[in-house]
């Protein structure tokens, strides 16, 4: 006989943490977060840097920080873990297949069930660049853990590769511990990182950020010597006779995150092309009933912040599908990104109560116009892929919006940034 | 007359803010700020720029090799090497409590340096279930 829960949260990181604090207030018995570490906190304790918070708490803490905070929510909120557990299936009905060292094999039932997964890096493999197959190839966040938690720093100079957070962390965090850090390449012809990270991880050290540049080889047989970089056309095609040689003896890979939604998949859940993550409507339901998702399973956020918030709100409506049994899908009206919009979450909406949208611009630009159903809705002066977009839509301008069925979302840009 | 380039780091804007010093460095001029809350950062960035630092330093239990520590305020950004040198062989033995200072006004900065993390006799911040 498989155990029993209300609600079981996959992932213990600062989504599932807050999924299952929400799912334990919101009134469910029983609440378990199933975590294939050996501890809580996800990623938190690798980024020791500070920026988190500042929106939950209005304080600046760092990632320690706050997953402390959280999981001693956790435990003053009666969830329960089971740690070394690697979540190998999820069924249509909710059942979830699980198989530990330390616990075995074991079956649980679930009232409701939280996907919160997170992220993981995209690595070389997905970059297809030509070249050696030599060590000094890590991602970003592989390095984070090595610096930050296990004690040793993989080289002594680095070049990175995509301008994405972490990369911009990583290149402070590596030049104060004695590295050098020969260059960020980014193939776009504007940075993926936020703009304090631009400012006070390389500007700080004077770490030059090569705009339109990508590696186009990499040198060397058992330990990698060195990159070949070359300026990209409009097209990102390599442009011939830019070609320089960069040396190093490490390269970070920092080109951008993917939500991790192989088990989401198995449990019958549509994704979102343009996310990477669960279509879901404003409950943070998925197309599965009684399976939610928040945090970057989702979407890939900018701060932790919104990952707490998201995927509080996906744990409070676990908890009352538990309760209830069911939770009608809310797909009355369609979201569609139009007009230089990437994306928008939720994808689903009911039309029929406030909203807060999600969404990324394609490209960057000045004085842009949001717009709602083809209305200005809001004006920017700028907007940037890197800088998330979050707004509240009351129901009166919703209710305008909202054109047979869909929400069309745009943002109309005045200039080029 | 000099000039010099700050980027303000206040919102997704990141104006590229011009400001033209005399000759006594004082500031004469500013040009690129959207908003005055920009302009107030720019000040405050050419007159005294400040960061907090977020370093690890080590500890004598090898399961936990190392624990994260902060500045308790943010420090002149020219200190930063310095205190990244004076504390390169500093050893920490637990127990250390989150907040608790770990190096007292660390080179010379008037800030401390602050465990972010619980370092127990039985591991970091942990306990098993």
């Amino acid at each position: 006989m498989p155990e029993r829960v209300d609600v079981a949260v996959i992932g213990a990181g600062p989504a599932g943490l807050a999924a299952a604090v929400a799912a334990r207030e919101q009134g469910a018995e029983r609440v378990v977060i199933v975590e294939r570490a050996e501890r809580l906190g996800g990623l938190l304790p690798q980024c020791i840097h500070n920026g988190f918070g500042l929106l939950y708490f209005g304080e600046d803490l760092t990632g320690p920080e706050y997953e402390r905070i959280f999981i001693q929510r956790a435990r003053k909120a009666g969830v329960e873990s089971r740690l070394e557990s690697m979540v190998l299936d999820i069924s249509p009905d909710l059942e979830i297949t699980a198989a530990s060292s330390r616990h075995g094999y074991a079956k649980i039932k679930a009232g409701a069930v939280v996907l919160a997964m997170g992220c993981r890096e995209k690595a070389r493999g997905a970059l297809g660049i030509p070249g050696g197959r030599p060590a000094g190839i890590l991602t970003a966040g592989t390095c984070q853990r090595y610096v930050n938690m296990e004690g040793f720093i993989p080289g002594r100079r680095f070049v990175i590769l995509g301008s994405g957070d972490i990369g911009m962390i990583m290149a402070r965090r590596l030049t104060l511990e004695g590295a050098r850090v020969e260059a960020v390449v980014e193939i776009m012809p504007w940075p993926g990182c936020l703009v304090r990270n631009e400012v006070q991880c390389l500007h700080d050290f004077g770490i030059p950020l090569l705009l339109e540049h990508t590696v186009t080889f990499i040198h060397g047989e058992t330990r990698i010597q060195g990159v070949t970089v070359s300026r990209v056309d409009g097209e990102r095609r390599p442009v011939p006779g830019t070609e320089r040689f960069i040396p190093c003896d490490c390269l970070l890979i920092s080109a951008g995150l993917i939500p991790e939604n192989e088990l989401s998949v198995r449990a019958g859940v549509k994704l979102d092309p343009a996310t990477g993550g669960p279509l879901v409507d404003e409950n943070r339901q998925t197309v599965v009933p009684g399976v939610f998702a928040g945090g970057n399973v989702v979407q890939v956020h900018d701060l932790v912040d919104w990952v707490s918030w998201e995927a509080e709100a996906a744990g409070r409506n676990a908890a009352r599908f538990a309760d209830r049994g069911s939770m009608s899908f809310r797909d009355q009206v369609r979201v569609r990104a139009g007009e230089n919009v990437k994306y928008v979450v939720p994808q689903f909406i009911s039309g029929k109560e406030e909203v807060t949208l999600h969404l990324r611009v394609t490209r960057p630009g000045l004085k842009a116009a949001l717009l709602l159903g083809g209305k200005a809705f809001k004006r920017f002066r700028s907007v940037r892929p890197s800088e998330m977009i979050i707004e509240k839509v009351d129901i009166g301008r919703l209710s305008q919006a909202v054109r047979e069925g869909e929400l069309r979302v745009d943002c109309r840009i005045g200039e080029e940034a | 007359m000099a000039e010099e380039t700050v980027i303000c780091i206040g919102c997704p804007l990141g104006c590229r803010v011009r400001v033209v010093l005399d000759r006594r460095g004082r500031v004469a001029g500013m040009r690129g700020a959207q908003c005055r809350q920009g302009e107030k950062y720019v000040l405050k960035e050419l007159k005294e720029p400040v960061r907090t630092l977020t370093t690890t330093l080590r500890t004598t239990d090898p399961e936990f090799p190392l624990l994260p520590v902060r500045t308790s305020r943010p420090v002149l950004k020219t200190l930063l090497l310095d205190i990244m040198k004076e504390t390169a062989g500093v050893v920490l033995k637990p127990p250390v409590r989150c907040g608790q200072v770990v190096v007292p006004d660390v080179a010379g900065s008037g800030a401390d340096l602050v465990a972010t993390a619980d370092w127990g006799r039985r591991g970091r911040g942990q306990t098993r279930e």
